[in-house]
């Protein structure tokens, strides 16, 4: 059956178009409408469709950028630093092992403040077993380098995040990620509104930044000795800090043009009577607002934004509406015996206010979260009053044979 | 009996399932995505995650509701109201009434009638909905493709969408030619649906997944795990290992040796990819060709291909299971 997935975009689209797509090919579409000049990316599931889609419009002959294949992930964040370095607009994307195969790289790309966008389709790292399915691989280790990350819930979502990721990126001289839940979202069929050509053009326009360039030769990520590394370091810090301010800009700018409004923080019925809410990001946000409808006694905090992380907003909608407890879900672990990563930034974010909180490791590894863990994770929250003993538990996950761990009834 | 009007009014607050039942190729995601765009409300569809190969039983689940945010969970769907089985042969393989409602409706392509249909599946509370998709597929569209088919008799039955919501989705999607031999086929298919009613609506706002299914109980826990998480092969811990996969279902030939031709060459031994060539120990002390392992033979021909000496040959699977049509049949019947 003749089926081209990226048959919308292969001539200019001139007015909204509602339609429907996968998670992966509608970044695919968004990055092809931002015009990039170069994509390099090696394939790996669940990220393979978004490369493929570029791949079929650039040799359809709609988009004018150099297509290159690489031997691995880390050549291709490596050739994508290094050409977005000489002012390419370059798009890359991974997921998984892949993320972790660039982890060499991935430091330098904020250290040349290249504005470089990357796709990420969260699945798990291989540990003990191999797994091609969801789990926040991105929140751990890597997110500590300096990317800005945005994280997307549905389709929709995605493919605006690729057109935002370029507005940041651009406007901030910071590398972005924007990461979707693998299988979940990048895989997943759902209705979207595709924005014109002409309002991407708008939104994304190229501005003249510090490059690689023969008129002005020097070293790029040459040695320095102690006495410069340090004041290297804070001088990126410093830059860092008006890139929260540049997102909520370019939300902003993005709402206006499009009528999709984002925030870095998205609130659900916080003024609820038991003054709790669940928090989290990703598609599992989706699956709390449809139990929602059922469970009118609770809020959501959905964070878009993960790095940088908003924390002064995240405190000023606790204090706000007065929030007593939260329930952390989470898609990782630490093995620290302390909290999973996302658990630990909303602790730290937290740690002035002192609100009560637990986290709930879900999902790992692509098991599908439902209403059962957000049951579980209510009751269990509606039991706590103080801060001690262990902050985190595992849901969802088997003891023994017919013997669910932490749960019972 | 679900009416035009009844369904708008269920779908105002509660969500329509759907479930599609196919084989790698037969195109159960492409169903399931023209759901989605034909539905006027809000719609997800997300086919079962993992890797998807020719011939292998796949699922693809749709929601569909005039609700936004019933819409918005990214559960995958545990209770349909509607399944739809694109390949008779799965009704033996998998269980596709699942979760599926007392007045759930049970549409397959198959040319057997409602009794027997009801005893393979043993559900007899359930309504059932019959079409010969591949002869329809072989008359009009040449190829026994029935994916788009199996939607004329789920609007039959359903009135989730009608025929000229489906054939604008279909407009939208197909290139050419195909478009209109599939929306052709469709209204051939909504007019041949044989409809066994039994005179019981599935209840809509009750959802029939169980709880801590997605958590799969009957396996073993985390502490009956190996310490480096390893499965082993001489434990039977693990039961869910790839050589218990009937991966024999997938393929559309069977594969047939014979005795008095072969060599014991070894050669398909050599060359076959899932261990599916038997071999045993003789009397002699050494090894001899001894048959094919049908329950893993995917029929990929490669044995067949190799064979110095003709020993290998191919049957087109007989009756239902025949879910692809050799190439110098094809366009005919």
């Amino acid at each position: 059956m003749s089926i081209e997935p990226m048959r919308l975009f292969f001539k200019e689209i001139k007015e909204p178009v509602v339609t429907s797509m996968i998670g992966n090919y509608a970044v695919a579409g968004a990055v092809t409408q931002t015009d990039p000049d170069v994509i390099c990316a090696f394939p790996i599931t669940p990220q393979t469709q978004a490369v493929e889609g570029l791949s079929d419009v650039v040799n359809q002959g709609r988009l004018k950028a150099a297509f290159v294949n690489v031997e691995s992930e880390l050549a291709a964040i490596s050739y994508s630093t290094a050409a977005c370095a000489v002012g390419a607009r370059t798009f890359t994307a991974t997921a998984s092992q892949g993320y972790l195969l660039m982890t060499e790289a991935l430091p330098m790309a904020v250290g040349w403040r290249v504005p470089l966008t990357m796709m990420i389709s969260a699945r798990a790292f291989n540990s003990p077993n191999l797994s091609i399915w969801n789990s926040w691989e991105y929140t751990q280790t890597n997110s500590e380098l300096g990317w800005n990350t945005i994280v997307s819930e549905n389709v929709q979502e995605t493919y605006d995040a690729a057109i935002l990721a370029v507005m940041i990126s651009d406007n901030s001289l910071f590398p972005t990620m924007f990461v979707h839940d693998g299988f979940i979202i990048s895989h997943s069929v759902q209705k979207l509104t595709l924005i014109p050509d002409e309002i991407v053009r708008k939104l994304t326009p190229r501005k003249p930044r510090h490059t690689i360039n023969t008129k002005h030769p020097g070293t790029w990520g040459g040695i320095v000795t102690p006495s410069f590394f340090m004041e290297g370091r804070k001088n990126i810090d410093e830059a860092k800090e008006p890139v929260l301010g540049i997102m909520k800009k370019s939300f902003e700018e993005f709402g206006k043009a499009t009528g999709r409004n984002y925030s870095m923080i998205e609130t659900y019925n916080l003024d609820n009577s038991t003054r709790t809410a669940f928090i989290t990001m990703g598609s599992m946000c989706g699956n709390i607002v449809s139990w929602m409808t059922k469970n009118k006694d609770i809020g959501l905090i959905k964070i878009r934004t993960f790095r940088p992380f908003p924390y002064e907003e995240l405190q000023r909608i606790v204090e706000e509406y007065n929030i007593e407890k939260l329930i952390i879900l989470e898609k990782s672990d630490s093995l620290n015996g302390m909290l999973p990563p996302f658990s630990m930034t909303i602790a730290s974010a937290l740690y002035p206010l002192k609100t009560l909180f637990r986290s709930f490791i879900v999902g790992l590894g692509g098991r599908d979260v439902t209403r059962d863990e957000f049951d579980v994770a209510k009751k269990k929250m509606a039991q706590v009053s103080d801060m001690k003993g262990k902050l985190y538990m595992y849901l969802g996950v088997r003891e023994k044979k017919d013997k669910l761990y932490g749960v019972e009834d | 009996m679900l009416t035009p009007e009844k369904i708008k009014e269920v779908l105002k607050d509660n969500t329509i399932n759907l479930r599609f039942h196919a084989r790698g190729g037969q195109g159960g995601v492409t169903a399931s995505n023209l759901c989605v765009e034909a539905f006027y409300g809000y719609g997800i569809c997300q086919p079962r995650f993992g890797a998807e190969r020719m011939g292998s039983p796949t699922e693809s689940y749709v929601r569909l509701s005039a609700n936004a945010n019933l819409i918005r969970s990214n559960e995958q769907v545990y209770s349909p109201h509607f399944v739809s089985v694109l390949d008779p042969s799965l009704l033996g393989e998998i269980d596709v009434t699942a979760g599926l409602p007392k007045g759930g409706w049970l549409i397959v392509n198959t040319t057997l009638d409602q009794i027997s249909i009801q005893e393979t599946v043993k559900r007899k509370d359930i309504n059932v909905a019959t079409i010969d998709a591949t002869r329809i597929a072989l008359d009009v569209l040449g190829r026994n493709i029935t994916n788009t088919i199996i939607l004329g008799a789920l609007i039959r039955v359903s009135y989730i969408f009608t025929l000229d919501e489906l054939a604008d989705a279909i407009m939208r999607r197909f290139v050419g030619q195909i478009a209109g031999k599939n929306i052709e086929a469709i209204k051939q298919a909504i007019e041949e649906t044989c409809v066994y009613d039994i005179g019981v609506d599935p209840d809509f706002t009750i959802d029939n997944k169980v709880r801590w299914q997605q958590v799969d109980l009957d396996l073993p826990g985390y502490k009956e795990l190996d310490l480096a998480g390893v499965w082993y092969c001489d434990e039977e811990v693990i039961p869910v290992g790839s050589d218990q996969v009937n991966t024999g279902s997938w393929g559309e030939w069977d594969v047939i040796w014979d005795e008095e031709k072969c060599t014991d060459c070894a050669q398909c031994w050599y060359i076959c990819p899932d261990f599916a060539i038997v071999r045993k120990k003789g009397d002699d002390g050494l090894w001899h060709m001894a048959g094919i392992d049908s329950f893993h033979c995917k029929s990929c021909l490669n044995c067949l291909e190799i064979c110095p000496v003709d020993a290998i040959d191919k049957r087109l699977k007989q009756g239902p299971a025949a879910c692809a049509v050799p190439e110098d049949q094809e366009g005919g019947n």
